[in-house]
């Protein structure tokens, strides 16, 4: 479906599977897993939105913003207030026209002169009918804007961990549909709220003028009428969402029948599958039907209640006035009186639903918001001058998912030195390259960056010194010179060639339409996987950095052209720690020291020819990668 | 082809095209009773609502202002009974206008997605699933809205609208007149407002896509926000786009306060205008007081289908465009649709000696062929082994057999009769397809073996146990029933080919043709693998995509498939012995 897949783009590019981080021996992830705790506890128990049941304290939080914007709430009221009172003047103003016409004397006013004051009543309610609306619906969008800059700037604090566990739909979804619904209690919530307080209050008391008796009486359906709006609009919801539901499964269905087209057709089953959407379609239109009935009960119980009303004052009122008790002028004023309370009572059982909603979808977004990284800043940072390039892993160990992905990692790699990591899928690799940056938290005392503890080094510091490209190459959907200058802020035109010209991706990017002004994945100028990855070590290459870290970065091109492109920037390495992970055993020639990985272990370590003279595993991956490009040239 | 698009929505054009209605009007022509219900209801709905007004001017000059209570009740009584039947009428034209569109939106998506099942596979390949997704789902939901808050309710409105003008000018034409002055400017200010309104709402949709797209990505590249360090700038873009956004809904609530301040005006202003001219009538007895109410209650009821028939007219721009894009895809075939019973020359069933691929061609796209002049001859019985490098062309000589996709040049023969002779349906159930990507449906476990067919419902346990898919299923907590989430998400990929090997077996065809999955299992799976596919190739005539040892070995003979074309042929002593391709092949892919 668009509006989903619209929303979704691609999941967490530098994320393993899903599952959870485990680090022992850390305080710091106690101190965080602590922290995340506690905000479960306090929004895990009260809601459930289904049901609409979710205790208002929820709105503790909405309650701040408010409070933050409290002149433009109190200015809307105040405009309320006055719209208000321009709009109950007018039945009273027909009132006094209808009896000057009933008796008109010499003396009185003419009806004539009501109907002046009328319109004039009505234009000055309209204007200001305006702006308390824009006042009120307006800082709903301001504390819209506040609470999403909030989301924001927590998720750009969020660790990794983090982002693999929460489905990147259910964040967008916190964004869009939660987010609305606050906005919405806030807004036209507050709007109505007010609003039919004021009307209330005053209409009934102008009522009550004319006649006591008359007033309730027309008022008993009320309290009805509101119950069953709340009802109706409760069950709607839940409806509603039912209907989304079968609706996401039709979706599916047609999707799941689009992706297995060849094995339909293969199996002969396209009468069956259009037997299987039958059911999805039935089951979706019964549901649809359902709320067909609701929406069409809602409409006459809204007629019918302000119907009743005038029935009532018809009946009651006019014995009144036959009795000579009410002139006709208080019968029709009483009349237009009900009239305007009729709309605010519909919405007073919309009201009630709404907050609920609201209510809801507030403990969602503070679960955002009171969500806490792993990965956190030292306290305090240790004292580092500029960052030389000396890394030691010492009896590493990293558990992810409560399963060991790395052990007993120790190895030192001193500044300038060249390391290149092999070893098959799912050996650690990207895991090792992963925790020396801390895009995983780490645990104390098993890595050191020039003799320091990586966790006592200042977040920003850290990653400033390291240049890391990424084995599935993530490029923003901005230009080719945007993309590449985003290694470093403020990066010169010059500059931003010159990183493409080392990556080997310069030539490619002239042949483009609009060369280094070219956006990235805008229809009909998709850059190729290798493209892609080539422009993602030039943004790591134009960063300066005195740690490079290349996991798999040429894993699209041949072996050939990798070979090639590492050659034209290796000059580069000089005077830098560089970590290089492949495949291609034939790119990592030329490292000072080559380890194996297997299992999340070091198994092999030495430089090519120690490592082929071993004649273990990287010798046998060696001879195997010969023969394939034998064969290649076949 | 294309389908998609990114702004399709917003190009919106005519609110009412004869020839997509013409064809549209034909959806209806099951439910004529629902359809008639609804339209013979809207008279009925009209007038009680009419007659209420008119109930409240007799109760005022014949009783209230004559001093009479005699009648009264009987007066209420007549009230509540028109009360009562708007509520009826209007709730049952609710209910039959949903009924009805809602089972014309049914019709039109199982339509939609029978049509899917008649396109060829290739069809697939070029269109983006997302795409035919929207067709069924929201441009068919945009079709229900015009029932919901379209067509009909126009006419009622109409309706409504005609006969308050009618009474209005017979209880005094000259006051009607007064009154009708608010008009004009009542609809101009709701379609411009209006106007206005949708164009602001297209910036604030526009804004919100950015949004919500920069936010997708900055979740999808949150690592590479952090390792560059560049937090601070994505929080400023970011709070550029935030505001953008916010400062874009600013017009549209500014526009949706004027038109709703400006309706409520206007219509206290008619209600002056009343009072204003209505009073000189009364003065000179060309008016009763009741009427003067009527008049005021009548001007009230004309406003809000005046107010919402600029909404209305967008509700049907937009059913004309969802209506083209839908109709569009119903007309997309012909060029390529593989017709499902072409003439059957030949007879077909029972037994079959050989099949022969002559001179072979095929390009997925233009003149990049993928198969040169492919020659291949199976005999029954036979289990042919296709080996070589990944793109060499092994898994299209599969997929052209069952004519999931059509030979470019050269043909394909089954005992010397062109397979584009044979009846799609016949040709493809007697071959059996294993696909490289073992993919499974949400559904139940029995439900993925035997897909729903009756035949091989019936051999599902038996195909289980013939490859040895048995044991893991019966240690499953619902065994056969055990649900397969999306994908085969809750199954391992050893798994899902041992139930994709159960599916073939079950279908029982005379010809298998397996593409091994290349995906790395552990070596258990491994094993329990290589058992199924012998029971799954057990006395048949095979053609199999090899990439394991015991496959290659197990077969009668081995093809070399290289760049298109075969380049070797023999059993794997034969090959091995002559050291050419299959050797190296042999020492790098199938060192078991």
């Amino acid at each position: 479906m668009d509006s989903h897949q619209g929303l979704g783009i691609g999941r967490t590019n530098l994320s393993l599977q899903h599952g959870h981080i485990a680090v022992m021996r850390n305080p710091l992830t106690r101190q965080g897993k602590s922290i995340t705790k506690k905000a479960g506890d306090r929004t895990d128990v009260t809601c459930d939105e289904a049901t609409s049941r979710c205790s208002i304290s929820e709105l503790s939080l909405l309650h701040s913003y408010l409070r933050q914007n409290r002149r433009s709430y109190l200015l809307g009221g105040v405009l309320l207030f006055g719209t208000n009172a321009f709009a109950l003047l007018i039945p009273w103003l027909l009132k006094l026209a209808v009896e000057s016409l009933q008796h008109p004397s010499p003396r009185g006013r003419s009806a004539a002169f009501y109907a002046m004051l009328i319109i004039g009543a009505a234009a000055v309610q309209g204007v200001i009918r305006i702006f308390s609306r824009t006042t009120l619906l307006n800082a709903a969008r301001r504390i819209e804007y506040l609470i999403r800059e909030e989301l924001y700037a927590r998720l750009l604090s969020l660790d990794l961990p983090y982002f693999s566990r929460e489905r990147t739909g259910d964040i967008l979804s916190r964004f869009s549909n939660d987010l609305t619904n606050v906005r919405m209690l806030a807004g036209f919530g507050v709007l109505t709220t007010i609003n039919t307080l004021i009307v209330y209050a005053a209409a009934l008391a102008l009522m009550a003028r004319i006649s006591p008796v008359l007033t309730l009486s027309a008022v008993i359906p009320f309290p009805l009428m509101i119950l069953v709006v709340k009802r109706i609009s409760a069950s709607m919801f839940r409806r509603s969402r039912r209907a989304q539901e079968e609706l996401a499964r039709l979706s599916s269905k047609v999707e799941e029948n689009a992706s297995a087209a060849m094995l339909i057709r293969a199996y002969c089953r396209e009468e069956g599958e259009l037997g299987a959407f039958g059911d999805i379609n039935r089951e979706y239109l019964a549901s649809n039907m359902a709320m067909a009935r609701l929406r069409g009960l809602m409409i006459p119980v809204m007629t019918a209640t302000g119907a009743l009303g005038t029935l009532i004052v018809l009946f009651l009122g006019g014995s009144r006035v036959i009795a000579g008790e009410l002139t006709l002028g208080d019968f029709v004023a009483f009349n237009g009186y009900l009239t305007m309370l009729i709309w605010p009572t519909i919405m007073m059982g919309w009201i009630l639903n709404l907050m609920q909603r609201g209510a809801a979808s507030m403990s969602r977004l503070t679960q955002v918001l009171d969500a806490r990284p792993t990965v956190t800043e030292p306290a305090p940072p240790a004292e580092i001058g500029r960052v030389q390039g000396k890394i030691e892993f010492r009896n590493l160990f990293f558990a992810y998912d409560a399963e060991p992905r790395l052990q007993d990692i120790s190895l030192t790699v001193p500044a300038g030195m060249t390391l290149g990591i092999v070893g098959p899928i799912g050996s650690g690799k990207s895991t090792l390259a992963r925790l020396v940056p801390r895009l995983y938290p780490v645990a104390d005392g098993m890595l050191f960056i020039d003799g320091v503890d990586v966790n006592k080094i200042p977040l920003r510091r850290l990653r400033d010194a390291i240049g890391f490209v990424p084995q599935e190459s993530f490029l923003f959907s901005r230009t080719v010179r945007e993309n590449i200058g985003y290694g470093r802020e403020g990066a010169k035109d010059a500059e931003i060639e010159a990183a493409a010209r080392m990556a080997g991706f310069a030539s490619e990017v002239t042949r483009f339409p609009d060369g280094y002004g070219t956006m990235v994945g805008e229809r009909g100028t998709t850059l190729s996987g290798g493209q892609k990855q080539r422009a993602s070590i030039a943004r790591a290459l134009i960063k300066d950095p005195a740690i490079l870290i290349l996991d798999d970065p040429l894993s699209a091109v041949d072996s050939e052209t990798e070979e090639t492109i590492l050659a034209n920037f290796a000059s580069y390495y000089r005077g830098r720690t560089v970590l290089i992970i492949s495949h291609r055993l034939s790119a990592l020639r030329g490292c000072d020291l080559i380890v194996v990985l297997d299992d999340g272990r070091i198994v092999e370590q030495g430089s090519h020819e120690e490592l082929l003279a071993l004649d273990g595993r990287y010798a046998a991956t060696w001879r195997e990668q010969q023969l394939r490009a034998e064969i290649e040239r076949y | 082809m294309h389908f998609g698009g990114l702004h399709e929505d917003e190009t919106l054009g005519k609110a009412y095209d004869r020839r997509l209605m013409k064809r549209f009007i034909g959806y209806l022509s099951p439910y004529r009773r629902e359809a008639a219900g609804a339209v013979s209801l809207l008279p009925l709905v009209a007038a009680a609502k009419l007659a209420q007004p008119w109930l409240l001017k007799l109760a005022i000059d014949r009783h209230i202002v004559a001093g009479r209570m005699e009648g009264l009740p009987l007066l209420t009584l007549w009230f509540l009974l028109l009360i009562v039947a708007e509520s009826l009428f209007t709730y049952l034209e609710v209910w039959l206008l949903q009924h009805l569109g809602q089972r014309v939106m049914q019709d039109i998506r199982l339509e939609l997605f029978a049509h899917l099942q008649r396109m060829p596979a290739s069809f697939f390949d070029r269109t983006p699933t997302g795409s035919l997704v929207t067709r069924l789902t929201s441009d068919v939901e945009v079709l229900g809205e015009m029932f919901a808050a379209g067509i009909v309710t126009v006419v009622g409105d109409v309706l409504v609208l005609a006969g308050i003008v009618g009474i209005m000018l017979w209880m005094n034409p000259r006051l009607s007149l007064v009154t009708f002055t608010v008009l004009p400017c009542l609809v101009w200010i709701a379609f411009t407002f209006r106007r206005r309104m949708r164009e602001a709402f297209r910036a604030v949709r526009a804004r919100l896509a950015d949004l919500n797209a920069f936010l997708a990505e900055s979740i999808g590249g949150m690592g590479v926000i952090q390792l560059f360090n560049r937090q601070r700038t994505e929080q400023e873009e970011f709070t550029r786009l935030n505001a953008s956004y916010r400062d874009a809904n600013l017009p549209v609530i500014s526009w949706d306060a004027s038109l709703y301040a400006a309706v409520e005006t206007l219509s206290s202003v008619a209600v002056g205008l009343i009072i204003w001219y209505g009073g000189g009538e009364i003065v000179k007895g060309a008016l009763t007081f009741g009427a003067l109410v009527a008049f005021i209650q009548y001007i009230e009821k004309f406003f809000s289908p005046i107010r919402d028939l600029s909404a209305k007219y967008s509700v049907m721009q937009g059913a004309m465009a969802a209506l083209e894009r839908i109709f569009h895809l119903l007309d997309a075939e012909t060029t390529d649709q593989i017709p499902l019973n072409p003439p059957l020359k030949k007879g077909g069933g029972g037994g079959f000696e050989s099949i022969e691929f002559k001179d072979v061609w095929f390009a997925y796209q233009g003149e990049e062929y993928v198969l040169k002049g492919f020659n291949l001859v199976i005999r029954r019985g036979e289990t042919v082994a296709l080996v070589g490098e990944t793109g060499g062309g092994k898994t299209t000589v599969t997929r052209l057999l069952s004519r999931l996709y059509e030979v470019s040049r050269g043909a394909i023969t089954i005992d010397g009769t062109d397979i584009r002779d044979i009846p799609l349906r016949e040709l493809r159930r007697r071959i059996g397809v294993v696909l490289q990507d073992p993919y499974l449906f949400s559904g139940t476990v029995e439900y993925n073996i035997s897909l729903g067919d009756d035949a091989a419902r019936g051999r599902v346990e038996k195909a289980a146990r013939m490859v040895g898919a048995d044991r893991f299923i019966g240690r499953l907590p619902h065994a056969f029933r055990e649900e397969v989430r999306e994908r085969g998400v809750n199954f391992s990929a050893g798994e899902r080919q041992l139930i994709s090997f159960a599916r073939a077996v079950a279908y029982d065809p005379e010809i298998l043709v397996l593409d091994e999955a290349t995906a790395s299992v552990d070596s258990e799976a491994e094993r329990q693998i290589q058992e199924g596919l012998r029971g799954l190739m057990a006395g048949r005539t095979a053609l199999v995509v090899a990439h394991r040892l015991s496959t290659v070995r197990d077969a009668g003979r081995i093809v070399v498939v290289h760049r298109g074309e075969k380049a070797e042929e023999g059993s794997h002593r034969e090959l091995l012995r002559r050291r050419g391709l299959y050797y190296r092949l042999h020492q790098l892919q199938f060192r078991d």
